[in-house]
């Protein structure tokens, strides 16, 4: 019964959608006030079906209800409630019914919100957020309904269980986190779309969205740096971000996306970049279906594909549905989008602005273009050639240099024009900073891209700090306030402002994280009871190799001692080798998997992988890895989570 | 030069820039693991292709030998449709890497041998798979 009720639910919410749509279109043609209310309501009860059926799946997921195909399929018997829940954005057709859920959060939220604000604007912001989730509903209803029932002609006993890498905290919340921001910013490009309908092209739109864009950015930021400690902490390989199609799909929004933090504080101050800005919009909504796309299609083999689908065509019409109509809509917009303001100079801050959306944009690009590579080469030349990490690195490490030096020049430039003076004085010491670490690397003996990342990161904390110390000053001066005081008071005057500079301080962290990368070792060796192997300055003992049988698998794990080259105790590590579902009768059920273990410090990782054993003559094969700096990244995500909560943080008067 | 020319300038120099950046990469880049041509077993065979090349297909069931000196190394047939070329392999094995497991290759061919430094396995089938009923799972064995 209740699965009906699901699948009835879905269908209402398509046909509710439906009357939305031109409820409010004809509210926008006669102005009857009672029809936008109408529509309003209409919208939210598309949401209220999506909510209904979310919980109905979640709730079959929980009482493994095997009838239904879905549930049968990613949970069993013995998957834990926390997992059985987080299965349903496990598979494909429950993902979809999850990106709806979060989809109809945001409406909900936006609709009530601005019940009696923005009037001009809500009409068509609520069209366009509904078309969004139609799309999504017509994927749900008539391509991969969630509630499809099991097709066997038998009684399901047992589900197939949720993928043991899966089943891990990370993923339960990598998922919904990354959701979260490539739903997010649904929001902010149709208050977009809705400007243009409306040819109202002042910073409205913008003020309106300031919040909702940084929450988006916000858990689409959280989303990528989970995703890569997840892959760090479970996948074995030793690293975070594999440029893999799926970690771009994720990426290439976020940049664009930061491009468009960046420069609505322009539209937003000065009136200027409105084309520009709107195209920004555009762009990241489209990449994030995009991202869908190339997840859900199976396009791109990866670790995160499901198995080839027909959802792929239906995905790429969208994607170009979006563009075409966004981009027709605005040009004939144009004219309605010209600024009167024009750039005064270089050295002003609108330019470094426009100069860091640039190469944003730029590294968006050289994304997208090794992502595609394998389809454009294929397409020209007949042959599918594919690339690879080494690839991406190359291109993209000196644009992201660039970006981060620009981090730490434009918030020294003043608006409109900085005087030489000013120029002079605001660089002196963060030059002189960056310099001199320059030099002391050069002559530790550091060379290359690892030289200049550590300066520039050493030059923008110079900024910030600079950055900081100046306001506090002022505020002592001025109000005859103590450091602490005039720091609380500084912030929550201009939250975006210093909130910003943390955020920058964050990617910094970030960068000296990924450029310890340059000095990561690795090896891998076999190792029986009381034997010892070196790597980079530390042995490693293999003390015994144990077995135990545990709930859900079997583990092998060994006890590896490790010291320094001069005998200094470290660290106890214990990498497993385990099988999943080992009582299974059939042995291409059970799945091997190797649990790793890590001794992390500040300085470096020691990472090690029980890769194999041999129970005969009980060798166990390791391969261990020592990643310098990978702690810095993750302090720079929580420093950049941190900052971003100070950005958005309500003003108090308001 | 007015401002606006200038700045029309610096973005079209920006472009330019990284055009060229994007497409001398892609002509030249710098380590020979960054790029890697897709092809049929068939055609590497008859090809004789000697630059580097990623393969799909399935491990011939029982063709696995791992060396006796050392565990990391070992051997198996892939199998291409009708097409079976060896490989040799030198690092840590997936998990899923077994008889019949569907895996991509990528490396070099030289004189019938392909020798891979990467090694990927899918697991397509294993959570999309074939529902149990009764008989072939026994609920016994489930523990909580």
């Amino acid at each position: 019964m209740t699965p009906i009720a699901g699948g009835a639910a879905l269908n209402l919410a398509f046909g509710f959608g439906i009357l939305t749509i031109l409820t409010i279109f004809f509210y926008t043609r006669n102005g009857d006030q009672r029809l936008y209310l109408t529509g309003q309501r209409l919208a939210l009860g598309v949401s209220f079906f999506i909510f209904l059926a979310t919980f109905i799946l979640a709730y079959q997921l929980i009482i493994s209800n095997f009838d239904i195909d879905y549930v049968a399929r990613y949970t069993s018997l013995e998957t834990p409630v926390v997992y059985k829940i987080s299965a349903l954005w496990a598979g494909q057709s429950g993902s979809l019914l999850f990106w709806l859920f979060i989809l109809s959060i945001y409406a909900t939220v936006v609709i009530l919100q601005n019940q009696r604000k923005h009037h001009g604007l809500m009409p068509w912001v609520i069209i366009t957020l509904v078309i969004v989730q139609m799309f999504f509903l017509v994927l749900t209803n008539y391509v991969t309904n969630p509630f499809k029932a099991t097709e066997a002609d038998f009684i399901v006993a047992n589900g197939n269980g949720l993928n043991p890498l899966l089943q891990n905290v990370t993923m339960a919340i990598h998922p919904p986190t990354l959701y979260l921001g490539f739903v997010g910013f649904t929001v902010p490009f149709s208050f977009g779309i809705s400007a243009l309908v409306n040819r109202d092209t002042s910073p409205l739109w913008i003020q309106s969205i300031r919040r909702w864009t940084l929450v988006a950015w916000l858990f689409l930021s959280m989303g990528i740096i989970l995703g890569g400690w997840w892959a760090y902490r479970e996948l074995g390989w030793g690293g975070y971000w594999a440029w893999d199609p799926v970690e771009n799909a994720s990426f290439m929004p976020w940049l664009t996306a930061t491009a468009f933090v960046h420069s609505i504080i322009i539209q937003e101050k000065k009136d200027m970049l409105r084309v520009w800005n709107m195209v920004l919009i555009i762009l990241t909504f489209t990449l994030c279906i995009f991202g869908t796309f190339l997840t859900r299609s199976g396009v791109m083999s990866s670790v995160h594909s499901f198995t080839a689908s027909s959802l792929g065509p239906i995905f790429l019409a969208f994607v170009f549905f979006i563009l075409i109509a966004s981009f027709g809509l605005m040009y004939t917009r144009i004219n309605d989008l010209r600024s009167t303001r024009r750039m005064e100079s270089f050295t002003s801050r609108e330019s470094g602005f426009l100069f860091n959306n640039m190469v944003f944009v730029v590294m968006c690009f050289s994304v997208f273009w090794g992502t595609l590579f394998p389809v454009i080469s294929e397409a020209v030349r007949g042959t599918k050639i594919t690339v690879g990490p080494p690839f991406f690195n190359q291109i993209n490490i000196p644009i992201g240099l660039i970006l981060l030096g620009l981090t730490g020049v434009g918030p020294l430039l003043a608006w409109r024009r900085t005087g030489k003076k000013n120029l002079i004085r605001n660089f002196t010491f963060p030059i002189l900073t960056g310099l001199s670490s320059a030099i002391v690397l050069l002559i530790i003996g550091y060379r290359d891209y690892v030289v200049i990342s550590f300066s520039l990161g050493a030059f923008v904390t110079a900024t910030i700090t600079t950055e900081f110390i100046r306001g506090i000053r002022a505020r002592n001066k001025k109000f005859k306030e103590s450091p602490f005081t005039a720091l609380k008071m500084m912030v929550s005057k201009n939250r975006s402002r210093y909130g910003g500079y943390v955020v920058h301080l964050g990617i910094v962290f970030m960068f000296i994280g990924f450029t310890g990368h340059a000095f990561d070792k690795e090896k891998e060796f076999s190792l029986k009871e009381g034997e010892t192997e070196h790597v980079a300055g530390y042995e490693f003992e293999l003390i015994q190799l144990s077995e135990s049988e545990r709930p859900n698998h079997y583990a092998w794990i060994s006890d590896l001692r490790v010291t320094k080259q001069n005998g200094e105790f470290v660290t106890n590590l214990h990498p497993e080798k385990r099988v999943y579902f080992h009582r299974n009768p059939d042995v291409n059920r059970r799945q091997p998997h190797s649990e790793l273990d890590i001794y992390s410090t500040l300085n470096k990782d020691i990472y090690s992988i029980f890769s194999a054993v041999d129970t005969e003559n009980g060798v166990a094969f390791i391969k261990i890895m020592v990643n310098p700096l990978v702690r810095w990244v993750w302090i720079g995500g929580f420093i950049l989570v941190f900052g971003t909560l100070i950005a958005l943080w309500p003003r108090r008067d308001s | 030069m007015n401002s606006n020319k200038k700045f029309l300038l610096m973005i079209i120099g920006v472009i330019v820039v990284s055009i060229f950046w994007i497409g001398w990469v892609s002509t030249n880049p710098a380590d020979e693991k960054a790029m890697a041509t897709f092809v049929s077993v068939e055609k590497l065979m008859k090809d004789n292709m000697s630059q580097r090349t990623k393969l799909g297909g399935l491990v011939k069931d029982g063709s696995i030998v791992v060396s006796k000196t050392s565990y990391l190394d070992c051997t198996f047939i892939l199998k291409e449709g009708n097409t079976e070329l060896a490989v040799k392999y030198d690092r840590t094995r997936p998990d899923l890497f077994k008889d019949g497991a569907e895996v991509i290759v990528t490396g070099q061919y030289l004189n019938g041998i392909f020798y891979a430094d990467e090694l990927q396995t899918k697991c397509a089938s294993r959570y999309e798979g074939d529902l149990r009923d009764e008989n072939s799972y026994n609920l016994t064995d489930v523990e909580s």
